[in-house]
């Protein structure tokens, strides 16, 4: 139990000095902000829910309906763990070289990672629910056997969360083992006779409330089982995480050779390319940004999901944007990485901001196409795709690559994260707000007051604007970065 | 090309990281610096290429202030640690970028690279490897090589034998020794290594808490005996 304390204690200290963190105050207050912000959101559904189950179904009980629900819960706990919880792997490096037995040691960690107080964060839900339902029949006994029973089950979720990326890290290909498990989950439910799945979770809930052993056992065992299964995997995987595999040589040396004729920006175009193609961290971004971004094109071009003016008007204006604004809203961090070699080049910094706008500019083409299919179907007009297109590759780039003067975290380049680059400054903030906000202000307001053909017309005039002055406003964000360099490269150095 | 070195301080916190008032060191010289761990050698290069800001002074590289324009990049190489690396490139991918940095055609990169055969030993070039999975020496090479690829005339290595193999340390000392013969160009080499720094650097800078306390003149390589009492010194202290 003394090297649990240790573990935990030095993860403490590890978040406590986290460079990121610790200088900037303003990320700390957004980040208890947040958590309040959260805590209260949850706390107001825990007392309201009851109220609003009792109005809807007035023959079940309220927590019956709630327990039917459970898997809901669950798979919205399994995605928010994505954005933050480390995987055991990543924690493991440090000690393994101390004389402590691996197994022990990976045995500590997931037993940690089981206390978290992470596990207790849908409390601000359950426990108001429960106050407000259990205790009138089954008294605090009831209560307090209930909230254990749930604890139990989000500690299984984070073992289950804690598999899932495991394997994640390995081949992306394993998402489809969660997708897998919650549609045939979804398929049992929906289509098989009396909705099973939602009837057990109920009897389940039931099982913890009337302290009924069986439940118990049952939730033991799964989380028993899955602890032996991260237990064995982790095992397994633990080399591949922290070393070298033996055969590092590449298949193929990609040359991109049409891009010599244009000189020192299209070798830093050919650098883009191969940042993204050779390093974990940044193909795994890439590639998430682009599923989402087709994933819009094909909601826009294929469903009728998003009719309507107002989610047309969202959504087309998105689906040009999300990638940019997953890949742009970092733009430096990887660089952060071999900092000191681009700066002792001159003017390095302005032509490869220029080979990030123009790529970025030619990845968003595709979206473009896709666009096509509802203008075909008279769902849009070309005019209202290309507008936005247009006021993307203006506008909104100019707003995203101003982040090149603010980013000043390197993130690593290869390893098995899929953390963000959380915003640390106040800049920061504010640009990814104006990048996500501003269009869709400046085109209601617009709208309000324009014929939409007018409002298109005028997108793209902005947008032209923007596309016609690239080279100066980068120049300009490059001067800037120039001006803050030495804080940059210190930050970037330390967060390495 | 001279490099200057004025009123230059540079603090990290209370602890003095460098303090020179004057210092030049004439084009075509060739110096080492030496000192232990934290006297100031890794501090003195970034502020000399502009990677870090001075509290205090100015370094001139030739006619420039390097923390006002950057015209001195052009010809001026330089090799610290592995920040330097793009490590997702392969040796002859980062040889090719750094040369086309310097307007250099690949053909001259590579007749350039061919150079350094000897030094490479058979490890660097045509392993279809990423240099992040190169060893620690292969990397040193590397990051040297692209270094002194532009032929810069000022060229600036912090511990460039560390990692190195015996025979490679020996092979870079030669390197370095005709570079500078050939070009003229100033080069100044940071090392713990005192047989090395003596045998190849005709002027020695020792360090020590920021400051450079001696200045020695090693053209007949008689400095290793002032070196060896002033380490000497400190361990027996």
């Amino acid at each position: 139990m003394n090297l649990y304390k240790i573990i935990k204690q030095n993860q403490k200290l590890a978040e406590k000095r986290n460079p990121a963190f610790d200088t900037n105050r303003f990320a700390k207050f957004l980040m208890y902000f947040m958590i309040v912000y959260w805590a209260a959101l949850f706390l107001f559904m825990g007392v309201m829910l009851p109220f609003m189950f009792e109005g809807l179904v007035p023959n079940m009980e309220p927590y019956h309906i709630m327990n039917q629900g459970i898997l809901y819960v669950m798979l919205a706990d399994f995605l928010i763990r994505f954005i933050g919880q480390p995987s055991v792997s990543q924690e493991i490096k440090p000690y393994l070289l101390m004389p402590v037995k691996r197994n022990k040691l990976i045995s500590l960690l997931l037993l940690k990672s089981g206390l978290d107080s992470y596990n207790f964060l849908w409390f601000f839900v359950y426990v108001p629910f429960a106050f407000l339902t259990i205790i009138r029949f089954y008294g605090f006994g009831g209560m307090f056997l209930y909230l254990i029973g749930i604890w139990l089950v989000f500690v299984f979720n984070n073992y289950w969360y804690l598999l899932c990326k495991l394997l994640l890290g390995e081949k992306t290909l394993w998402l489809l083992l969660p997708v897998a498990v919650f549609g045939v989950l979804g398929v049992a439910e929906f289509l098989l006779d009396g909705l099973p799945i939602s009837r057990f979770t109920m009897n389940l809930g039931e099982g913890f409330i009337e302290g009924n052993p069986l439940s118990f056992l049952f939730i033991l065992a799964c989380i028993g089982m899955m602890f032996f299964i991260n237990l064995k995997l982790q095992q397994k995987m633990i080399y591949n995480e922290i070393s070298k595999k033996e055969d590092t040589k590449i298949k193929r040396v990609s040359e991109y050779k049409f891009l010599d004729k244009y000189g020192e920006v299209g070798e830093y175009l050919r650098l883009e390319l191969k940042l993204i193609a050779r390093n974990k961290t940044v193909k795994t971004q890439f590639r998430m940004g682009f599923i989402v971004m087709m994933a819009f094109s094909f909601l826009v071009a294929f469903t009728d999901v998003y009719d309507g003016t107002g989610m047309i008007r969202f959504i087309c204006l998105y689906n040009y944007a999300i990638l940019p604004i997953m890949t742009l809203g970092q733009v430096m961090s990887f660089e952060g990485n071999y900092i000191d070699g681009l700066m002792s080049r001159k003017e390095s910094i302005f032509n490869l901001l220029r080979a990030k706008y123009y790529l970025t500019t030619c990845i968003i083409v595709i979206p473009f196409l896709f666009m096509l299919f509802p203008v075909s179907k008279e769902k849009m007009t070309l005019l209202m795709a290309v507008a936005y297109l247009v006021f993307v590759m203006g506008f909104v780039f100019f707003m995203l690559l101003q982040l090149a003067v603010y980013n000043t975290r390197t993130l690593p380049l290869n390893a098995n994260l899929m953390k963000g680059n959380k915003s640390s400054s106040t800049a920061q903030s504010i640009l990814m707000g104006c990048t996500f906000g501003l269009p869709l202000i400046v085109d209601s307001m617009l709208s309000a007051f324009l014929p939409e053909e007018v409002v298109h017309i005028i997108l793209i005039i902005i947008g032209m604007g923007f596309m016609a002055t690239h080279n100066l406003w980068i120049k300009n964000i490059y001067q800037r970065f120039m001006k803050r360099r030495y804080k940059n490269m210190e930050e970037f150095r330390a967060t390495r | 090309m001279e490099i200057k070195i004025e009123q230059l301080r540079k603090n990290f916190g209370e602890k003095v990281a460098v303090d020179i008032d004057g210092y030049t060191i004439h084009s075509g010289d060739m110096l080492g610096l030496v000192g232990n761990n934290g006297a100031g050698k890794t501090t003195l290069f970034r502020l000399m290429l502009d990677l870090l800001q001075a509290d205090n002074g100015n370094v001139h590289i030739g006619e420039n202030n390097v923390s006002e324009n950057e015209d001195w990049k052009a010809h001026t190489g330089a090799f610290i640690d592995d920040g330097f690396l793009i490590d997702y490139l392969t040796p002859e991918e980062y040889f090719h970028f750094v040369g086309k940095m310097y307007g250099m055609k690949k053909e001259e990169v590579d007749e350039r690279v061919a150079q350094f055969e000897r030094f490479m030993n058979g490890e660097v070039i045509g392993h279809k490897k990423l240099i992040r999975d190169y060893s620690a020496g292969n990397k040193q090479k590397i990051g040297i090589i692209s270094a002194m690829l532009h032929q810069p005339q000022v060229l600036i290595l912090d511990e460039p034998f560390n990692f190195l193999d015996p025979s490679s340390q020996s092979i870079i000392k030669h390197l370095l020794k005709e570079y500078n013969q050939q070009t003229g160009a100033t080069i100044l080499v940071s090392s713990h290594n005192l047989n090395h720094t003596v045998d190849v650097c005709p002027r020695i800078a020792l360090m020590e808490h920021g400051h450079i306390i001696r200045d020695i003149d090693n053209q007949d390589g008689s400095a290793e005996k002032e070196l060896e009492d002033y380490f000497n010194v400190n361990v027996m202290e």
